[in-house]
């Protein structure tokens, strides 16, 4: 034998064992997940999972702007991923195109069940069959600057509790000079105003689509009238920058780390974002309030699902119900300042004597989410006509011709 | 294989064309027959699609946005090109001739060509931020506002910048095309007009302008399309804020296909947008052709 048919045969038998493991690793089952890009804690979840399972995931972060467009253009493909943390409001359209597996026998095991997060569970379903549970909850609520409150002589342990008290509570704050302000709003940011401003109208007993949600509500239900005439004030007698009228929610976050700002509609994400980067933010959260009173949320963030299609559905759902775990919940979780989603261990190690944190989560209790398929064209379109209502009443002071212009388009768009 | 010297001559012509034909064939003539296909369907980005005929083009005379994207195109179009056109000129009449450091200035007006229009958008909205932006802080340093402007928060503030934005950004394009034309013109023709008295405008309007035919004709075209095709300054500016009154068509057959999932109804108006542009195109070819 030459050398040089010594080394190709050397060459070979080592191609065929070194082929040989990747056989045998056939059986291990890799999976894929995507998941928006918002700061929950998947990351986290997936590298602990990784390091104590045989199965692995490979997870892929999609920017939230593009993450329907792209899982849309997956399934499509016939390419979906098999785990898949998708804004809660797309479940119910999701669903209602049989793109997700039906997972409820394996939620009919859980022992807590009852206890995941109500506005989560509810966007889960689609014709009585449960498709997703509750993967990243964020409630919204009022966060307000404790400093500013005693500066202006207000109490800072009774936020206010009606829309009379908010407003009394910011030309207070205004008051105190040039560059402070009462209150702040993403007035060009659509999904920021469906998570702040629709629970001011729930609290105080109305809404915007009906019960059934088969129609809008928006011209005949009177407190979306006052809800909207309540911001216009705000932005009437400059209690918010002027800026806040042109942030496409850029700010939506950062404008109240400035510290001249009273208040601000916030979800708690936020918290220990304001926690950790900015420590001398003296902060304290309240209930979105009603009109005369109440309490509501906006029942935000993502639910988990198995794509359809995919080939894994038990082993997605060991992962899925891991999640859920004590483990997860508390040592990923809370650990994280991330609430929990299921909301009887929100009472943890890591929560204890966090006032605003437990206010945080008890608004996810009165959490509420709108189930409807055409929710993005509704609420969270840029140029839909939930914002465009909201800058026509509230920036140009034209309610009368607001109601009308969110009447007729919500209408348009429900019936297709 | 025995080939005659014309038949060979053919089929090397052939095989040369092949790959421009192959290009265009995968590239343009297949996703128009697609888009053409799938206008007669309702599309939906996942679900079950059906066919729906004319319905779609039928839509499109009920549809409120469209008509009003339509107008605004057209009206940002009549704004945007006379700018863009005149100012092109004047900058290539100043950079026509081939002087010392002229390479210089040839480059700054190119310069903001070569910038992606995503980003140059990006940049301007930063330039006009109310709080940290450049306008804002000359503006408010000279006194020339009592307060910072939100340039972008109002439909015609917000219209008149993006114009601004969208000249600087394409003006040196136009700017070589029309440097091209004029370096063209034998010097000749401008002495002998000399020698018989003829002034500025004069040589301009006998001479420049009618030999340039051609160079203008591609030079309108070309921005008029631009023009009508336009989407990033309005998506990243303003999102086609405030009050949707800066929705273009092309942002509008975006929303529909890519927001709303109705990719049958977007491509319905592709359809019409691509029919309104080979008129608009054919018109100008027309109003500019070179006379017998």
């Amino acid at each position: 034998m030459t050398s040089r048919k010594l080394i190709l045969l050397v060459f070979a038998i080592v191609l065929v064992l070194g082929s040989l493991p990747a056989s045998a690793q056939d059986d291990q089952i890799n999976m894929t997940m995507w998941v928006r890009s918002i700061p929950f804690q998947t990351q986290a979840l997936v590298d602990e999972w990784n390091a104590n399972n045989d199965s692995q995931i490979e997870l892929t972060v999609i920017p939230s702007a593009e993450f329907v467009t792209k899982m849309g253009a997956a399934i499509a493909a016939g390419e979906p991923p098999d785990i898949a943390s998708i804004d809660l409001i797309y479940t119910p359209a999701f669903a209602a195109a049989g793109q997700l597996v039906d997972i409820t026998d394996f939620v009919k095991e859980l022992p807590y069940a009852d206890t995941l997060t109500p506005a989560h569970m509810a966007l889960g379903m689609y014709e009585g069959r449960n498709y997703a549970v509750p993967t990243g909850v964020d409630g919204s609520f009022i966060v307000y600057n404790i400093d500013l409150f005693e500066q202006a002589g207000l109490d800072p342990d009774n936020p206010p509790t009606t829309w009379g008290e908010m407003l009394d509570a910011m030309r207070a704050i205004d008051a105190l000079g040039d560059e402070v302000y009462g209150y702040w709003f993403s007035m060009n940011c659509a999904g920021c105003n469906a998570f702040t401003f629709l629970p001011f109208i729930w609290a105080s007993g109305g809404d915007v689509l009906s019960d059934d949600y088969a129609e809008a509500t928006i011209d005949s239900d009177p407190i979306v009238r006052d809800a909207l005439a309540f911001y216009n004030t705000i932005w009437e007698e400059g209690l918010v920058p002027e800026g806040a009228s042109i942030d496409n929610g850029s700010n939506f976050v950062s404008a109240f780390t400035g510290g001249n700002i009273g208040m601000a509609g916030m979800g708690n994400f936020a918290i220990p974002l304001f926690t950790n980067d900015h420590p001398d933010l003296n902060f304290d959260v309240f209930h979105i309030p009603g009109k005369e009173g109440g309490a509501a949320s906006f029942g935000g963030g993502d639910v988990i699902a198995i794509a359809s299609g995919s080939q894994h559905v038990e082993e997605a759902w060991r992962f899925i119900e891991w999640t859920m775990s004590d483990e997860a919940q508390i040592e990923i979780y809370a650990a994280n300042g991330q609430i929990p989603v299921r909301l009887e261990l929100v009472d943890n190690p890591y929560f204890e004597g966090d006032e605003r944190q437990m206010t945080a989560a008890s608004a996810l209790a009165v959490g509420f989410t709108p189930y409807t398929t055409v929710y993005n064209d509704l609420f969270n379109d840029p140029n839909g006509p939930w914002l465009e209502m909201l800058q026509v009443a509230i920036l140009d002071g034209d309610i009368d011709g607001a109601l009308e212009l969110g009447q007729e388009r919500f209408t348009q768009i429900m019936e297709g | 294989m025995n080939l005659s010297w014309s038949q060979r001559r053919k089929l090397t012509g052939l095989l040369l064309v092949m790959p421009t034909v192959a290009f265009v064939t995968v590239f343009f003539i297949i996703p128009l027959l697609m888009t053409v296909y799938m206008s007669f369907h309702d599309w939906p980005l996942f679900g079950e699609r059906a066919y729906t005929g004319l319905e779609n083009y039928q839509e499109l005379s009920k549809d409120r946005q469209y008509l009003k994207s339509l107008d605004f195109t057209f009206r940002y179009t009549a704004l945007v090109t006379p700018p863009i056109f005149i100012l092109g000129f004047i900058l290539a009449s100043l950079v026509r001739h081939n002087i010392r450091y002229i390479g210089v200035f040839r480059t700054i007006f190119f310069l903001p060509v070569v910038i992606g229009l995503g980003v140059s958008s990006l940049l301007w909205v930063w330039m006009l931020d109310d709080r940290i932006g450049i306008f804002n802080k000359i503006l408010l340093d000279f006194h020339l506002v009592p307060k910072a402007q939100l340039f972008l928060g109002r439909p015609n503030t917000a219209m008149n910048v993006i114009i601004l934005s969208v000249v600087w950004k394409t003006v040196g394009f136009t700017m070589i095309l029309l440097l091209a034309g004029l370096q063209a013109i034998p010097d000749e023709l401008y002495e002998s007009a000399e020698v018989d008295g003829a002034g500025y405008f004069r040589k301009l309007l006998y001479i420049t302008l009618p030999l340039m035919r051609r160079t203008i004709a591609l030079a309108l075209i070309l921005s008029v399309i631009g023009s009508v095709l336009s989407f990033d300054q309005f998506y990243i500016m303003t999102r086609g804020g405030p009050r949707n009154s800066t929705i273009s068509i092309v942002f509008w057959i975006f929303n529909n296909s890519f927001t709303y999932f109705k990719m049958g109804y977007g491509a319905a108006m592709s359809i019409v947008l691509l029919a309104i542009l080979v008129a608009l195109t054919g018109l100008q070819l027309y109003v500019l052709r070179e006379k017998e």
